[in-house]
């Protein structure tokens, strides 16, 4: 099968129309690199389970009918709902555009939050999909956290495809000083009836001693692309705890990279996905081990329903040298359909000596001795497949690292599960 | 209440019970004792409704009515309750609210409306101090790093909080200390009355130390080999199983 190819000479075009606000020359290292690599096919390694015609498809006739952007001033109330639900330090990045009004009016002196265009340097990860992102970028935003937080910080990030067909990028890079700590919540929602494509790219740079609690929530509208990029890197003896809820979107694809190459650090993080009919969901993670002593571990947990198929790639590089390594690695699928379908790699590379390494992957059906045990309790069959599907998704929902976020990641995996399972909401589930 | 007339199940292609026959009136309580593969945890689940176990011949009846066109959920709303020889940790299920949920489908099957929230956690509470069970069991996940012992108080829980007509406790005694069989005892014996029947499946005379049976049958290769009173359990205790088993094959 020929790929796709995303149509570069309009791409080229339309990076040139944008505004000269001092990013020219990140988008030329950014075009650069992808003219010299494309975009990934199936025949990449990488992404050999996900095609990306579709976000193909929508990013060529974005290119094609001029780059058009969404009206601004329709989604005030979309986005009031989220802010307002959340005590957050929120920024908002709306349709691609940075929103002035929230970035302006910090009020934590704890953080400094500047733009790209500010202090124009070249910031570009020259990774797939992250060269689209630097190319398109209107602009970025710069996070620097010095201290204690007042409060978290919220990154939402709305896209409104109401009018036509629309491609928008979003870059944040966030760099937290040593000793500090922070929790960040990072949101992805969007609406309308057009078909969209938005590319994330998320850098995280923790130094030494520092904690970091980061949670993920995307809640797409189920016709809308998403593509992100996370790329942490760890100082000595930092800890991150971090969680991911996928729960919406037609095709979604997340890379998460973790780079250790301080000795002490401590990772663990977690991924929710929730598919059906018609959803893709493909997480890829990758962690770099390059000094030891360090820990990282990962639990990925999926639930699918109908015609969908999900990934999980699990990656794990122990180089040469880094011996004290405990890398641990889970991810365990629920499947309530004979048409869905999930694809689970674990990939261990470990070129060290004394390390500790573990993988599991599990795929199955509801545990039908679970099933018989709350039927014999006079729960009917569909309640009882509410409650077991609900309790297999509980433990990563209860521990989302950032607490005041549980309740909102609650109530939308329950209305999720809900959807997913055709069963009545039940608000007590869960909790 | 209940009548089994010569049951045979299977699970795959082995037959298990051989023709099987019991029956049990409001407020009696039986015994049901035996060698391992005797058939008794067949004969529970069956009654429960389990898929597993196919029934090939045979009727069971509970209050004239047939068992065995009824889904586990219905034969629970309809009164019957199974504590289970193994109860099932189900982490991530909170512990009251799958008590509450069974109380609230029996509730809703008697055409009466949803328990009020804080009456049902008072009895839960007060149940739950007769049986020596810390409080704090209701908000952890079903049976979840649970005791043996733990788990057969929580399925006696769910017993005293479900009310049954027919209650079979499957080897409920197996793995408790003196303190907890008590505990299970005494719950069971508050359960007793004349409109409702218990059915104890149990390896050893101990448990009927505490629980007074009226009846007691030995199940031997799938069937009742010999039916009899008090008395029939401790003869079984002294002489042993190979004593039925010799005088069931003459």
């Amino acid at each position: 099968m020929k790929p796709a190819a995303l149509s570069i000479d309009d791409l080229r075009e339309v990076v040139r129309q944008l505004p000269d606000n001092g990013l020219a020359s990140s988008r030329e290292i950014a075009l650069a690199h992808l003219d010299e690599h494309g975009l990934p096919t199936l025949r990449d390694e990488d992404w050999k389970y996900t095609d990306l015609s579709a976000l193909v498809d929508i990013s060529n006739r974005w290119l094609a009918s001029g780059a058009q952007r969404e009206p601004s001033g329709t989604t005030g109330n979309a986005i009031r709902r989220i802010t307002d639900s959340i005590d957050a330090t929120w920024l908002v990045i709306v349709n691609g555009a940075i929103d002035e009004q929230t970035d302006g009016t910090l009020q934590d002196g704890s953080i400094e939050v500047s733009r790209f265009s500010d202090a124009p340097a070249p910031f570009v990860l020259e990774r797939p999909l992250a060269d689209l992102n630097a190319a398109l970028l209107q602009d970025g935003l710069r996070l620097r956290v010095a201290g204690p937080l007042q409060k978290p910080i919220g990154i939402l990030v709305f896209d409104r495809a109401g009018t036509a067909t629309g491609v928008t990028q979003s870059c944040v890079d966030i760099d937290i000083a040593p000793g500090a700590s922070a929790e960040i919540i990072e949101y992805h929602v969007s609406d309308g009836d057009e078909d969209h494509y938005a590319n994330s790219v998320i850098a995280l740079n923790i130094g030494g001693d520092a904690t970091v609690k980061h949670v993920r929530i995307q809640n797409r509208s189920i016709r809308h692309v998403q593509t992100g990029r996370t790329s942490i890197a760890l100082g000595k003896n930092a800890n991150l705890s971090m969680a991911s809820y996928d729960l919406g979107g037609r095709l979604i694809r997340n890379d998460i990279d973790i780079d250790l190459s301080q000795p002490g650090a401590d990772v663990a993080f977690d991924g929710l996905y929730l598919a059906g009919d018609g959803q893709h969901i493909d997480n890829h993670t990758r962690v770099d081990h390059r000094v030891g002593p360090a820990t990282s571990s990962q639990e990925y947990r999926g639930i699918l329903n109908g015609a969908c198929r999900c990934v999980w790639n699990g990656k794990a590089i122990v180089h040469k040298g880094a011996d004290g390594t405990d890398a641990s690695q889970a991810n365990h699928n629920l499947l309530l359909s004979e048409k869905a379908e999930i694809d689970a790699k674990p990939e261990l590379e470990i070129y060290a000596e004394d390390v500790k390494c573990s993988h599991g992957t599990t795929v199955g059906q509801l545990d039908e001795t679970a099933l018989f045990y709350l039927r014999s309790r006079g729960l009917d069959k569909r309640h009882a497949t509410q409650v077991l599907t609900h309790a297999f998704a509980a433990g990563l929902v209860q521990r989302a690292p950032v607490a005041i976020v549980r309740k909102t990641i609650t109530g939308i995996v329950q209305e999720r599960l809900a959807q997913l399972i055709k069963a009545d909401f039940d608000a007590e589930l869960l909790s | 209440m209940l009548e089994i007339n010569n049951l045979k199940s299977r699970i795959g292609d082995a037959e298990i019970l051989h023709g099987l026959s019991l029956s049990v009136k409001a407020g009696e309580v039986h015994a049901i004792m035996g060698p391992n593969g005797s058939g008794k945890s067949t004969l529970a689940q069956v009654i429960a409704g389990h898929d597993d176990y196919e029934v090939t011949s045979g009727t069971v009846t509970f209050n004239g009515k047939d068992l065995l066109a009824l889904a586990p959920e219905e034969r629970a709303r309809a009164g019957i309750f199974l504590g289970f020889q193994y109860p099932v940790e189900i982490p991530g299920v909170n512990n009251a609210y799958l008590l509450k949920a069974a109380v609230n489908a029996k509730r809703k099957h008697q055409g009466l409306g949803e328990v009020d929230a804080f009456e049902f956690l008072k009895l839960a509470r007060e149940k739950m101090a007769t049986l020596g069970m810390d409080p704090k069991f209701l908000n952890r996940g079903v049976n979840e790093g649970f005791s043996g012992g733990e788990k057969k108080r929580n399925e006696i829980l769910q017993m005293a909080m479900l009310e049954p007509t027919l209650a079979i406790l499957d080897e409920t005694d197996s793995g408790l200390d003196i303190d907890a069989l008590k505990a299970v005892a005494q719950g069971v014996n508050a359960l007793r009355s004349p409109e409702r029947a218990i059915i104890l499946v149990t390896h050893y005379q101990r448990l009927l130390d505490y629980i007074q049976p009226d009846q007691v049958h030995v199940l031997s290769q799938g069937r009742i080999v010999r039916s009899g009173d008090k008395s029939l359990a401790l003869e079984l205790e002294e002489r042993g199983y190979d004593w039925v088993r010799e005088a069931a094959n003459q």
